[in-house]
């Protein structure tokens, strides 16, 4: 797997640098979108897989569930702060301003609360049973805010963040997609990779 | 029926367990409203009787709110975990009477809190409350969630050696959606602007379901 991960990375470093031309009235800079939106995506993963872990540990009292509850959470939190200082040099480049509450900076931002509150939690109770339940618990309360996040948040407030898909189809040239998807397949086996050691 | 009415039986000698002792030992809830005092009136004097925008002022209620509530409902369970008595409490009644107990006193002094600061964050502000209707149904809809939450989050605390700040940690990220809705409605409310009832509905429903993932979780503690 590290082989795969490896040659993967290097060819979309290469592709990235060499292939890909300028994103659409963006430029050569937005290219931090091929960094910025595979953290992102791993950000989410690691969220659900996180409270998924939590949920069988609840069920189980297996304590191997609740160390990979807590790993997807400790590596979530580093995707979701590298996805947010990626998305706010983005924003920079592309707006003129890091931050403005747009409603994808609002979900991640309570994204980064979650896994703050669920990290310091952890820390805070020194009984492992008690730890493990806990944060458990805290873990599938926090998953209860995602379809606020994803279906309320965007209808309040007005987006100016790039939408690539749209009613009429994919708006990127093929060859942007097809490295952008390599991109977030890569970031989701580093991901996995993490997570097995 | 019967075993309904016997947890129906629970939950209120719970509810008169905790106001009495709520009642006996006054310094949590005196503690709760002088601290939405000292910052209602701490913002009003620093912004020197300026007229502030209404969007402005219902996020001021709500940061208010929130934190006074965070002082007052973090110690729900401590009094059983000090002195180690949930689990007997929980061999006399169930968890859920327990849970449902414990929320109920939260809502209560939730709405104690509220009848004490609103009044008081009018006059200092001058605020003039455009639809009143409104801004009382998306106080009361508001605190519902927040005392469901507050509820469940007092209990994932009682065993954390820091409660304080990790209790407003914890709480504000799962009450998110209940504040930003429940912060445009109270804009709305100020203003004569047109009443967006989906936000109501979206709090309420979002109220279900806290209330619902707090009986189911809490089982687990």
């Amino acid at each position: 797997m590290n082989k795969i991960i490896f040659l993967l990375t290097t060819g979309i470093v290469a592709a990235i640098i060499f292939f890909v031309p300028p994103i659409k009235g963006l430029g050569e800079l937005a290219k931090i979108i091929f960094f910025h939106v595979p953290t992102a995506w791993v950000s989410v993963v690691a969220f659900f897989s996180s409270a998924f872990f939590a949920s069988k540990f609840l069920r189980t009292n297996n304590f191997s569930f609740d160390e990979l509850s807590a790993r997807a959470a400790k590596l979530g939190f580093v995707f979701v702060l590298l996805s947010t200082i990626s998305g706010a040099i983005f924003s920079k480049l592309t707006w003129g301003a890091y931050w403005n509450w747009d409603p994808r900076q609002t979900t991640i931002f309570v994204l980064i609360l979650i896994y703050g509150a669920y990290l310091t939690l952890r820390a805070a109770i020194t009984d492992e049973k008690i730890r493990a339940k806990v944060s458990a618990v805290y873990s599938l309360l926090s998953v209860l805010t995602v379809p606020f996040l994803v279906f309320v948040i965007p209808r309040m407030y007005f987006s100016l963040h790039p939408s690539p898909i749209s009613s009429s189809g994919v708006e990127m040239d093929s060859e942007v997609v097809i490295v952008l998807v390599a991109a977030v397949v890569d970031a989701t086996l580093i991901f996995v990779r993490l997570m097995r050691r | 029926m019967k075993l309904f009415g016997s947890r129906c039986d629970c939950v209120l000698a719970i509810v008169r367990k905790d106001f009495l002792l709520n009642l006996r030992r006054r310094a949590t809830f005196a503690a709760m409203m002088m601290f939405a005092l000292t910052t209602v009136a701490s913002l009003s004097l620093s912004t020197g009787g300026a007229i502030l925008d209404e969007k402005f002022l219902a996020a001021i209620l709500w940061v208010v709110i929130f934190f006074a509530a965070t002082a007052g409902l973090s110690g729900t369970f401590d009094d059983e975990a000090q002195a180690g008595t949930l689990s007997t409490l929980k061999l006399y009644g169930d968890a859920q009477a327990i849970l449902f107990g414990k929320m109920f006193v939260s809502m209560l002094s939730l709405l104690a809190l509220t009848i004490f600061i609103l009044p008081i964050f009018c006059v200092l502000f001058d605020v003039n409350v455009e639809k009143i209707f409104l801004l009382l149904a998306t106080i009361l809809f508001g605190l519902i969630g927040l005392a469901a939450a507050g509820t469940l989050t007092a209990a994932l605390t009682t065993s954390a050696k820091i409660k304080g700040g990790l209790f407003a940690i914890l709480l504000f990220p799962v009450t998110l959606p209940i504040f930003l809705p429940a912060i445009r409605l109270t804009e709305i409310s100020f203003t004569s602007a047109q009443v967006d009832s989906s936000l109501l509905v979206v709090i309420g429903a979002f109220d279900t379901i806290l209330i619902l993932a707090s009986s189911i979780l809490y089982d687990y503690l």
